[in-house]
């Protein structure tokens, strides 16, 4: 009660690493909004204890009064820390599209919730469309590199890619000489790296 | 309000403060310590800072210095000041005595923090610029939250630095993804 659950909220977003988002913790989430409505119900019965009274509601001070105002300060200060949770994490979503492509991993999905996972699909639709109106791929490296090619080890099983004009099989722990752009978004996943030599 | 949804804002507006109230309020839990769910006038109670500033202001209650900026802490932070364990203390200690500063009439929490913070921000910059490996050294467990933002922003300039100097891989695995890889099932 009194902020205490929403601090938590909060508390446990900002443990997680910087950019980094923690599992949606919706158990939380509904408990803070249960307490909202308790708030607001409590509020509700001391502004009518006060009528009942016959008092003037918007000038008198008394112990009611200051009891509505905590209920209601108490309000308000779960609604920031709820807005500012949801707030938070879509700006991580929103900064995902940009450093890991339009396909989420499996170990980012599960930490979203249904909602988030909606956002993420329609933010990254709207970024496509807008980047096939232009024409042009915005979410490659924007330094221009000194050799259009460059050398990579395979991390994970990827398999058989198709790229322009050959098949390529990616087994594990293999070489390859690749153009930047098709590697970049390999890289992005961590299914590959690059080996400077 | 440009810190609306900050987070560190939030977690330092929920620091504990005492206070004393001045008019009574009725209806409402907070007090552990009253049988009924009534707060009387002149009882003391331990306030998260956003409930006792909102209060101070329309004058239901007094605030009190909190503990951590008493006599005690200004004596060791006057002895020497790099080995005071702030974190303990209070995380968001200079963040918090700025917004507690006007509110209970202490004229000296100013100048406490200034001093403080010169003193500190040279030992914690010098470790972040000189520390070859990103391990966490013991000094590290006494910052607060600002001293740690500086530490860490100091220790990703001499890493960029040093890439720039040395060369590395341009493209890096997205930091989101975490530094430990998930083992493929």
């Amino acid at each position: 009660m009194y902020g205490r659950k929403a601090c938590q909220l909060v508390k446990e977003l900002a443990s997680g690493e910087k950019g980094q988002l923690t599992p949606y913790n919706s158990d939380l989430f509904d408990q803070v909004i249960a307490e909202c409505s308790q708030h607001h119900l409590e509020l509700q019965s001391l502004i009518r204890k006060m009528q009942e009274e016959g008092l003037d509601v918007q000038t008198t001070r008394n112990a009611d009064h200051y009891g509505a105002l905590i209920h209601h300060l108490s309000l308000v200060r779960n609604k920031r820390c709820l807005m500012a949770y949801m707030y938070n994490r879509a700006e991580i979503i929103r900064s995902l599209i940009w450093k890991v492509g339009p396909v989420l991993p499996q170990q980012i999905q599960e930490k979203l919730s249904h909602t988030e996972e909606e956002y993420f699909k329609k933010h990254s639709g709207a970024l496509q469309s807008y980047m096939s109106r232009l024409d042009l791929d915005l979410t490659v490296d924007m330094v221009p590199p000194k050799d259009p090619y460059i050398q990579v080890r395979v991390l994970d099983d990827i398999g058989v890619v198709l790229s322009d004009d050959k098949t390529t099989n990616f087994a594990r722990h293999s070489m390859h000489f690749l153009k930047r752009t098709d590697a970049e978004q390999f890289i992005s996943r961590g299914l590959m790296e690059e080996l400077t030599s | 309000m440009a810190k609306y949804y900050d987070i560190d804002d939030i977690i330092t507006d929920e620091e504990i403060v005492a206070v004393i109230f001045q008019k009574a309020a009725s209806g409402v839990g907070i007090d552990p310590s009253s049988e009924t769910d009534c707060v009387e006038v002149g009882s003391k109670v331990e306030l998260p800072f956003w409930l006792a500033h909102e209060l101070q202001q329309r004058q239901a209650v007094s605030m009190n210095i909190p503990t951590s900026f008493n006599q005690n802490t200004r004596l060791e932070i006057q002895a020497d000041s790099a080995c005071v364990d702030l974190r303990s203390r209070c995380p968001f200690f200079y963040e918090f005595g700025c917004k507690i500063a006007p509110l209970v009439g202490a004229r000296n929490i100013g100048p406490l923090l200034l001093s403080a913070f010169k003193s500190r921000y040279k030992e914690v910059l010098t470790k972040a610029h000189t520390a070859a490996f990103t391990a966490a050294s013991k000094n590290l467990t006494i910052l607060t939250k600002e001293e740690t933002n500086l530490y860490e922003a100091a220790q990703s300039s001499m890493a960029a630095f040093k890439k720039w100097r040395m060369g590395g891989p341009r493209f890096q695995k997205a930091s989101i993804l975490g530094r430990k890889r998930k083992s493929t099932e």
